[in-house]
C-alpha cells in the first residue's frame, strides 16, 4: 500500500512538473522518438522499423493540421492527401529546377497556403457534407494534375540527396545520414507540436473553439467567421504541406499516384481514433492507424491484416467515440477502484 | 455525328451507373446521417462473389447477378445490425470513419476468400448483339443498362413517393427522433436502406465489371463521381443526385473528347466548384433551416 502511494506521488509530481512546462514535455517526447533513429545501428530494430516510425512522424504533422481544422473548428477536409502530395511533389519539382531545399520548401508552403485560403473563402458559402465533398473535388483535381501533367514526371519524382542548411549533404542511401534525416524530421515534428500548442492556447485557438461549438453564437460574440475559417483552412493545408515536405526530405523519391481519397480518409481516421483536440492523441491515433498494422499485424497476417485494422478502427470508435486518448481516464478510474479495493482489504486484515 | 452519338450512348451508360451509386449514397446519407465511403467497396465485394461463382461453377451471368444481389441484401443488413446500429450515438464524422473501417475489413477479406487472381465478368448481353446508327455502334447491353437503371430508379421514386414504407423512409430521413416517437420503425427503415444501397452499389459494380476487370478498386471512380453527383444535385432530394450523375457523366465525356484528355476532369470539377460557390446546396437542394 505504502509503495503504491509512493509511486503515485512520484508520478503525480512528475506529471505536475511536465504539465507546467508543455514545451519541455514536447522536447522530451521528441528525444524519446529521436532515439529510435539510432537503434538500427545497434541492431536492436530493423531499418524498416525506423522507416515506419518516420512515416508515423510525418503523418502526425499532417494529422495535427487536420485536428486543428476538425477538432477546433468542426470543419472537415477530404483533400488532405492532395496537399501532402503538393508538399512532397512540389518540393521535388522545385529542387529538380536547382532551387535549394529551404527556398523550395517555403515556395510550396506559400503556394498551398494560398490554395488553402481559397478553400477557406469557399467554406464561408458551403457547409457540412457539401464542403467535405468540395474539398474532395480539390483533392481530385490535384491528383489529376499530379498523375497527368508532364512536370511531375509520370510515376515518381526523384529528389536525390538534399543539401540541408546549405552545407550538410544528406542522402537516404547512407545509413548514418538516414538516421540524421530521421532526427531532422523528429525535430520538425516537435516544432510543429509547439506551434500547434501555441495556436490552441492563443486567441486564435479560443476563437476556433467557439466557432466549432456554435457558429452563430461565436459570430454574435464578435468573432469574424471569415478570418478564422481562413485561418483554420490555411493552417490545415500548411501542416499537410509541411508533412509533404518532410516526406520528400526523408524519402527523396516521391510517387505521384499515392495521393488518393484513401489517404485523406486515413488521416481523418487518425485524428478521430486518436482524439480530437489532443496533440498526443493525434500521435496515438497515427500509431494505431498506421503504426500497429505496419509494425506488427502485417508481419503475422499479411494481406489479411487489413481486416484487423478495420475492426480496430470500428471498435475504437464505438467504445471511445471521443478518441482513444480518453482510455487514460478509464485506466485512472480502474486504478482508483483497485486502490480502494486494496485498502479495504488491508482494513479488514488489520481488524 | 458518329462521335456525338457514341459519346451520347457512352455518357448515358456511365451516367446510369453513377446514378445508381449516387442513389445508394444519398439513401444512406438521409437515413443514417453518414457519408458512406464503403458504398463502392460493398458493391465490389458482391461483384467478387458473382465472378467467383461464375469462375468456379460456370453459372450464367444472369444467375450470378441474382445471387450477388441477394448477398448484397444480406451484406447491407449485416453491416447495419452489427456496425451501424451500435454506433448510433457516434458523431456523423466518426461514422464516416466507421465506413472506412468497413472498407478495410472488406479489402482484407477479398484476397482471403477469393484469392489474388484478377477475375472478369461478361456483359449481360454479349457484344455481338449490336446495331449501327449513323455509324455509331450501339450495343444491346448499353440499352439494357440504361433501361434497367431507369426502370429501377423510377420504381424507387414511386416507392418512396407513394407507398407507406416510402413515407416511413422520407420521415426517417427528415427527422429520425420525431419519427421514432410517432411510431415509425426507424430501425427497419435504416436496415432496409442499407440493404437497398448495397444492392444498388452491387448493380453498379456488375455494370462496370465488364469494362474493367473485377479488382478491389474497380468502383473508385464511380464512387467519387457519385459523391460529386450528390453534391451537384443536392443531398436533400432523392432525384437531385440522379440528375447530377447524368450531368457529370455528360460533362466529363464531352470535355474529355472535345477539349482535352488530360484537363477534361479538371475543367469539369473546377466548374462544378464555381457553381457550388453560387448555389451551395446543389441544383435542387434547399438550405436547411437551423435554430440557434
Amino acid at each position: 500500500m505504502d509503495i503504491l502511494n509512493k509511486i503515485e506521488r512520484f508520478f503525480a509530481n512528475i506529471s505536475k512538473q511536465l504539465s507546467e512546462r508543455p514545451v519541455l514535455t514536447f522536447f522530451l517526447f521528441g528525444l524519446v522518438i529521436a532515439s529510435i533513429g539510432f537503434l538500427p545501428h545497434t541492431g536492436l530494430i530493423r531499418w524498416g522499423t525506423m522507416g515506419i516510425f518516420a512515416y508515423i512522424i510525418i503523418f502526425s504533422v499532417v494529422a495535427m493540421g487536420l485536428n486543428l481544422l476538425l477538432g477546433f473548428s468542426g470543419l472537415i477536409s477530404l483533400g488532405t492527401a492532395g496537399f501532402v502530395g503538393a508538399g512532397a511533389l512540389g518540393l521535388g519539382v522545385f529542387m529538380n529546377m536547382g532551387i535549394p531545399f529551404e527556398i523550395a520548401a517555403v515556395l510550396v508552403l506559400i503556394i498551398s497556403g494560398l490554395l488553402g485560403a481559397l478553400i477557406g473563402l469557399f467554406s464561408l458559402k458551403v457547409e457540412g457534407i457539401y464542403l467535405a465533398i468540395a474539398t474532395l473535388f480539390v483533392g481530385e483535381i490535384l491528383r489529376q494534375i499530379y498523375t497527368q501533367v508532364e512536370i511531375f514526371g509520370g510515376q515518381a519524382i526523384r529528389i536525390g540527396s538534399v543539401r540541408f542548411l546549405g552545407f550538410i549533404e544528406l542522402s537516404m542511401i547512407n545509413q548514418m545520414q538516414r538516421s540524421f534525416l530521421f532526427l531532422i524530421i523528429t525535430g520538425f515534428m516537435v516544432v510543429m507540436m509547439v506551434v500547434m500548442h501555441n495556436i490552441v492556447k492563443s486567441k486564435t485557438g479560443r476563437a476556433l473553439m467557439a466557432m466549432s461549438r456554435s457558429q452563430h453564437a461565436a459570430q454574435a460574440m464578435g468573432i469574424s467567421l471569415l478570418k478564422y475559417r481562413l485561418t483554420a483552412f490555411v493552417l490545415a493545408t500548411l501542416f499537410a504541406t509541411f508533412g509533404g515536405v518532410m516526406y520528400g526530405l526523408y524519402n527523396q523519391n516521391v510517387p505521384t499516384t499515392a495521393w488518393t481519397l484513401d489517404l485523406s480518409l486515413f488521416v481523418i481516421a487518425m485524428v478521430i481514433v486518436g482524439g480530437l483536440k489532443s496533440i498526443y492523441g493525434t500521435f496515438l491515433g497515427v500509431f494505431i492507424i498506421y503504426g500497429i498494422p505496419n509494425l506488427w499485424l502485417k508481419n503475422y497476417f499479411g494481406d489479411i491484416s487489413y481486416i484487423f485494422s478495420g475492426i480496430l478502427i470500428i471498435l475504437v470508435i464505438i467504445f471511445y467515440p471521443h478518441g482513444f486518448v480518453y482510455i487514460w481516464y478509464d485506466l485512472k478510474k480502474q486504478y482508483n477502484r483497485l486502490k480502494a479495493y486494496l485498502s479495504q482489504k488491508q482494513v479488514t486484515q488489520d481488524e | 455525328m458518329t462521335d456525338l452519338l457514341r459519346l451520347l450512348f457512352n455518357s448515358l451508360e456511365t451516367g446510369s451507373v453513377y446514378a445508381l451509386a449516387a442513389l445508394g449514397i444519398v439513401l444512406i446519407f438521409r437515413t443514417s446521417r453518414t457519408t458512406n465511403f464503403a458504398q463502392g467497396m460493398i458493391g465490389t465485394f458482391n461483384a467478387y462473389i458473382a465472378a467467383y461463382l461464375m469462375l468456379q461453377y460456370g453459372f450464367r451471368i444472369w444467375l450470378v447477378a441474382l445471387v450477388a444481389l441477394f448477398t448484397a441484401f444480406l451484406t447491407g443488413i449485416i453491416i447495419d445490425t452489427l456496425i451501424i446500429r451500435p454506433a448510433a450515438k457516434v458523431s456523423p464524422i466518426s461514422k464516416q470513419i466507421i465506413t472506412l473501417g468497413i472498407i478495410m475489413v472488406i479489402i482484407g477479406i477479398l484476397p482471403w476468400l477469393f484469392g489474388v487472381d484478377t477475375m472478369t465478368l461478361p456483359r449481360f448481353i454479349p457484344v455481338r448483339y449490336s446495331f449501327l446508327i449513323y455509324g455509331a455502334d450501339l450495343r444491346y447491353n448499353t440499352i439494357f443498362v440504361i433501361v434497367l437503371s431507369t426502370i429501377l430508379m423510377a420504381a424507387m421514386f414511386w416507392f418512396i413517393q407513394y407507398t407507406k414504407w416510402g413515407l416511413a423512409t422520407r420521415v426517417t430521413a427528415s427527422d429520425e427522433t420525431t419519427s421514432k416517437l410517432m411510431g415509425v420503425p426507424t430501425k427497419t427503415v435504416t436496415m432496409v436502406s442499407w440493404a437497398t444501397a448495397a444492392m444498388l452499389g452491387t448493380l453498379a459494380a456488375l455494370f462496370v465489371a465488364p469494362r474493367v476487370s473485377v479488382y478491389s478498386n474497380m468502383l473508385l471512380t464511380v464512387q467519387i463521381s457519385a459523391f460529386f453527383a450528390g453534391t451537384l444535385g443536392g443531398f436533400s432530394t432523392f432525384f437531385g443526385p440522379v440528375v447530377g450523375a447524368f450531368i457529370i457523366s455528360f460533362a466529363r465525356n464531352f470535355t474529355q473528347f472535345y477539349i482535352s484528355d488530360i484537363w477534361g476532369n479538371v475543367i469539369v470539377y473546377t466548374s462544378i466548384l464555381v457553381f457550388l460557390y453560387f448555389k451551395p446546396y446543389g441544383i435542387f437542394g434547399k438550405k436547411p433551416t437551423k435554430k440557434v
